[in-house]
């Protein structure tokens, strides 16, 4: 199999070379190419030509600068200096909307799916409409899936999706307008054998229709197998390039490694002894599989590998962070995953998320983790803490403006220091160092091999993660070099060499056994009608139609007047003006914000109208009314959106600060109620057709018409885009802040037709009206299932959260029961619904 | 750059610490204190007299007891709406039960406090077990405790027990008896801040739970237990309002629930997590309250007020978002 593709490959190179020279044009061209950021040259001096019609590979070192390069192609980051020329003519500034036009397309090796929209909506919203022109959009999405293999079903969500099969569908958005230069940033890391096969074939494919095709891997047998020529990158600079078909594995292994390291190391475990400290049998769990080593007295053990291949999931699992199945033993005992919690300390690699309280000063940081050690009964003493800090401070050499400073303020080597004074204070019986060095300058780094081989002299095992093979190389007595989850290579003694681990790292060339990712491959696909629609955002709907109707028969079995015409027409009046208002709320919660001044602000414009809207007005008084009050909604929705975005407030900051001085300006405006409103307009307002308000009409028309908005259009996918993953929402070239702002200027418009509603019910300008609505809406809201982390809702979900909620209240007003049971049931439905919520939801995912 | 164990000018590591921990938080605070403070004395010198402190101190004094509860809360992230709920049914219980009877109000106190903890236990078990969203579980939860409210009251205020009023309204060399308790109240969070192993590891989950979570603490014990401290906080409010109050209503929570995130937020707690500043929350309380009465004083009608109050917490939010 392997050998049959590698036959008809080499059959395509020797097809394709004569054929460029003869065109033999340059579809991009990078000449002088300088990035660097904040002092630390990422690119420096990069000139290279990338061919139409052949495959590129870059190849190099984690850290070589090909993610940088990437980026500045496809115009996400402008090089310092340097020039970008495309077929022939300069490009200057490359922008993200230029490399779209140009036909430039890029496959992110971290897929930009949003989990919360359907397969469909993530291939809709991330292309021109002019794709789906003319045709069924199913028709189109079908198609481009099948381009690559993809078999699933359109409607699935982001989330149910395994990572090779988001990789494939980023690949497929890559590919759906046939670009000019494709890029695909290692797209087989996470792809099986067959699903490999099947996307070289569609490489080939494209290649032969002219594309450029820019393939970044760290795999030398796909290069092979795929690219007709090489580029090797190492330190931000070319080593070299080549055709694929004149150059030899070992030539290309000597371009990626030499990389010249600056620090030194201290000696190595002298004696390797037989005396095993800590030993990992068939350990398995996310991402690794059967991984068993052994670490005698005084090692140091390093865990190699291309980054991604299960080494930090190792880390975590031996850390007790992540649980996993096999055995560790420590000196000989067992330890489960609580105990490894306990006993391991742990350096996490990303020092900012999960190893330094930003906000806590240099000492808190350091004794997090032995406070229980500096006191008695709980109650600590400080000078023990601070000797404890500054001894452990002083033999790791930590330099600090003060004690008391905010950690923030440290270099990387010292705030890694400072971690690793706080394993040191635990005193734990195992260390688990993720990318110890990484962000550390040269000379802190030879401190940190220093105390890591101190550490271990002393007894306890030390266990590094490091994508530095010249790093393994020197600090390490012995390193498992791990690919797609497993150990392919156990290095020791005179073999620990940079060398020998690239090799082993990048010669491997396992695929991912398909069987491993079946169980969950198949979840999505096999999953019947049913279990769809219960994770679709329409099916809270279901339940809270049947929960409606059953009140309301319950309520007719009690008191026959409960569906009697008035008292149906007076549910549904009172919630219409909750309806509007909660549609509102709900596009705030779907960017994941929220919008506490809806309430207030309804109560404002209520008192606005106050003025206009009265009796004996003339027309045109009124009209103006009515236009003071969308302007009004229109100001305060894009002053509470410039506030999220442009002012860093956080939308519960920003809402609540405008709540309050809403409720002031009605105040200013009437101090009680005052301004009757124009009978006709009421009339108007809340004339019904035989027990139906004809406003309750209007909302419905609305909500259904949002809710199509809301699957179909293109503003509806950005708004669920946005609020279900910021990040990837930019990275498919959504503008975040005009969809945040149109968003609350959304919000705000609908409170003004909730303000129409309510002026009509209370026919009078009353500053203290209005603002209960904030809490009811968000109520009504929740009922309705949309959630607030944003991403997933529905309008129709919304309205009928509002009126479960107007019923309720009216049924238990019209039983006779007490006010005590009108809270109850209140409060009890919206836990039941948020509960139960968050349970399907979490099957969902599973 | 000094290595830090080194001392400097002679002086010991402690004191020097206690300089630096000096924040940019409470220097902004106590500087908006001061200032407010000149000002009333220049134009508006009635709203710092004697009669008027004495009149709003214990008000000021409340809002910084529910002010702690919910900096308690936010400071892990989370965010309470039950205040409301929270203190009415405090005022309610300690007002209603005894029914006038001075002897009646020990049991009151005590089945108003078991009431909080179980409140907050159900918050805290959605939010932090669950890990339901805050907004979600404690609108919820308000709605229920008000159910309490008019299980106990029926809606009608009542008069205060002679007792609780001795204690809660009372005064001794001249201050009333709330600011005592909000004081105590104040050093107490703060001592268990800074002092005890449970405080800073409390502290440290807030400032970043992934990194609590990487050392090994119990990230969502502790974030459970936030909102049972801050109901007992509501509780203690209520049971003083009630004292303080002659005839307190069942509603009394309800215009609490805003100045209580404002104060916080004017603290310079993050409404995402981080670190609680209990000073500075305490101080913004007394800022709110002093704003109003100077407000007051100069005759500014109410309208204008709550808009001073908006600017102000605009203000405060603006000048610790940009950093």
């Amino acid at each position: 199999m392997q050998n049959s593709a590698l036959a008809v490959e080499s059959r395509n190179v020797r097809d394709l070379v004569p054929a460029l020279a003869a065109h033999g044009a340059a579809s991009i061209r990078l000449s002088g190419i300088s990035k660097s950021y904040s002092g630390i040259a990422a690119l420096s001096d990069v000139t290279v030509e990338f061919y139409a019609g052949e495959v590129h590979a870059v190849l190099g070192e984690n850290g070589a600068g090909k993610s940088t390069l990437m980026s500045i192609i496809s115009g996400v980051n402008q090089p310092d200096t340097g020039e970008i020329e495309f077929e022939g003519r300069r490009v200057s500034p490359m922008s993200p909307e230029t490399a779209t036009a140009l036909g430039i397309s890029i496959s992110y090796q971290h897929p930009a799916i949003l989990d919360d929209l359907s397969v469909l909506d993530n291939l809709r919203v991330a292309q021109p409409q002019s794709l789906f022109a003319g045709r069924a959009p199913r028709d189109v999405a079908e198609e481009l899936l099948n381009a690559v293999g993809l078999h699933v079903p359109l409607q699935s969500r982001g989330d149910s999706l395994t990572v090779a099969q988001k990789q494939l569908l980023e690949i497929a958005k890559a590919l759906a307008l046939r670009p000019k230069v494709l890029i695909l940033d290692e797209p087989t890391a996470s792809l099986d054998q067959d699903a490999t096969e099947m996307l070289f074939d569609r490489i080939r494919a494209v290649v032969k229709t002219g594309t450029s095709v820019i393939y970044i891997t760290h795999r030398l047998a796909e290069i092979r197998q795929i690219a007709h020529r090489v580029t090797v990158l190492r330190d931000g600079r070319v080593r070299g390039g080549a055709l694929v078909a004149d150059v030899t594995d070992e030539r290309l292994l000597s371009m990626i490694i030499g990389r010249t390291l600056g620090s030194t190391f201290p000696p190595k475990a002298m004696d390797l002894s037989a005396d095993v400290k800590l030993s990992v049998e068939s350990l398995s769990g996310p991402k690794f599989k059967q991984v068993s080593f052994d670490v005698s007295r005084g090692q140091i053990i390093g865990v190699a590998g291309v980054a991604g291949n299960g080494q930090s999931e190792l880390m975590r699992a031996l850390a007790g962070l992540e649980s996993s199945t096999g055995t560790v033993r420590l000196d000989g005992h067992s330890l489960t995953h609580h105990d490894l919690l306990r006993e391991a300390a742990f350096m996490p690699s990303d020092r900012l998320a999960e190893g330094l309280a930003s906000s806590l000063s240099v000492r808190e940081n350091a004794s997090m983790a032995a406070l229980e050690t500096f006191g008695s009964l709980g109650v600590l003493r400080r000078t023990k803490e601070l000797d404890q800090v500054a001894k452990a401070f002083t033999s790791l050499a930590v330099k600090a403006p003060s004690i008391e400073a905010p950690v923030t303020s440290l270099s990387g080597g010292n705030q890694q220091k400072v971690v690793m004074a706080r394993a040191l204070l635990s005193k734990p019986r195992l260390i688990v160092a993720d990318e110890p060095t990484q962000g550390v300058d040269v000379g802190a780094r030879a401190e940190i091999y220093r105390i890591l081989r101190e550490i271990t002299n002393s007894g306890t095992p030390v266990v590094i993660n490091s994508s530095d093979a010249m790093e393994l190389e020197g600090l390490c007595d012995k390193v498992v070099v791990m690919s797609r989850g497993r150990i392919v290579r156990t290095l020791a003694g005179n073999d620990v060499a940079e060398a020998n681990i690239i090799a082993a790292a990048l010669g491997a060339e396992r695929h991912i056994d398909a069987r491993d990712e079946d169980s969950q491959g198949d979840g999505a696909a096999a999953r019947g009608g049913w279990r769809h629609f219960v994770q679709t955002d329409n099916a809270p709907a279901v339940p809270l139609a049947i929960v409606t109707v059953l009140l309301a028969l319950f309520g007719f079995s009690q008191n026959p007047n409960f569906l009697s015409s008035f008292n149906v027409a007076n549910i549904l009046t009172l919630s219409t003006a909750l309806g509007f208002i909660a549609v509102g709320q709900t596009i705030a919660l779907l960017l994941s914000g929220v919008d506490l001044s809806v309430g207030p602000l309804t109560g404002f414009l209520v008192v606005v109208a106050s003025f206009f809207v009265n009796d004996g007005q003339p027309w045109t008084i009124i009209l103006a009314g009515f236009v003071l009050m969308v302007a009004g909604a229109l100001a305060i929705g894009t002053i509470n959106g410039c506030l999220v975005r442009f002012a860093n407030f956080t939308p519960i900051a920003a809402t609540l600060a405008m709540y309050i001085g809403l409720q002031g300006f009605s105040f200013l405006l009437r101090d009680g109620p005052g301004g009757y409103i124009n009978a006709s307009v009421v009339q108007v307002i809340t004339m019904q057709v035989g027990p139906i308000p004809l406003a309750f009409v209007v909302l419905v028309a609305l909500v259904l018409g949002a809710e199509y908005a809301l699957r179909n259009t293109r503003p509806g996918w950005q708004l669920r885009a946005v609020g279900s993953d910021e990040e990837s929402a930019r990275r498919i070239g959504l503008r975040i802040d005009r969809i945040v702002v149109v968003g609350y200027i959304g919000s705000s418009l609908l409170a003004a037709l909730g303000a129409v509603m309510l002026m009509a019910q209370i026919g009078v300008g009353d500053p203290q009206q209005g603002v209960n609505y904030t809490l009811s809406s968000i109520t009504a809201v929740v009922l309705g299932g949309t959630s607030l982390r944003g991403g997933r809702g529905t309008f129709i979900g919304t309205a009928l959260g509002a009126l479960l909620l107007t019923e309720v209240l009216s049924a238990a007003a019209f039983l006779g029961l007490s006010q005590t049971y009108q809270y109850v049931f209140q409060g009890a439905l919206v836990m039941i619904a948020a509960l139960i919520y968050a349970a399907v939801r979490e099957r969902g995912r599973g | 750059m000094n290595i830090i164990s080194e001392q400097v000018d002679g002086r010991p590591l402690a004191q020097r610490a206690y300089f630096a921990s000096l924040s940019r938080e409470f220097v902004t605070v106590v500087i908006s204190t001061a200032a407010l403070v000149v000002v009333c004395l220049l134009f508006a010198p009635s709203s710092v007299t004697y009669g008027s402190l004495a009149g709003s101190l214990p008000f000021a004094a409340i809002l910084s007891i529910v002010g702690l509860g919910q900096m308690l809360v936010v400071q892990q992230g989370g965010f309470d709406l039950s205040v409301a709920g929270g203190v009415s049914l405090a005022v309610v219980i300690s007002t209603h039960v005894p029914a006038g009877s001075n002897d009646g109000l020990l049991p009151a106190v005590l089945l108003a406090a078991s009431c909080a903890i179980a409140a907050g236990l159900v918050n805290g078990v959605m939010v932090g077990l669950l890990r339901l969203n805050a907004i979600v579980a404690t609108i919820g939860m308000n709605a229920l405790i008000y159910g309490g409210v008019f299980a106990v009251s029926g809606g009608i205020p009542r008069t205060t027990t002679p007792l609780l009023a001795a204690i809660a309204g009372g005064d001794t060399l001249g201050i009333g008896h709330s600011i005592y308790f909000a004081l105590a109240i104040l050093l107490l969070v703060t001592f268990v801040m800074k002092k005890t192993v449970v405080g800073r590891r409390y502290e440290a989950i807030g400032a970043n739970p992934m990194a609590a979570r990487a050392v090994g603490l119990h990230v969502r014990l502790h974030q459970t237990m936030a909102y049972v401290y801050a109901q007992l906080l509501y509780c203690l409010a209520g049971i003083l309002l009630a004292g303080i109050t002659n005839q307190p209503t069942a509603f009394q929570g309800d215009s609490l629930l805003l100045p209580s995130v404002a104060v916080v937020v004017l603290g310079g707690t993050s409404l995402i997590g981080g670190r609680g500043f209990p000073i500075s929350t305490v101080m913004s309380a007394f800022f709110l309250t002093q704003l109003n009465q100077f407000a007051l004083a100069v005759g500014v009608p109410y309208s204008a007020q709550t808009i001073i109050q908006a600017l102000a917490l605009g203000f405060g939010i603006a000048v610790y978002s940009f950093r």
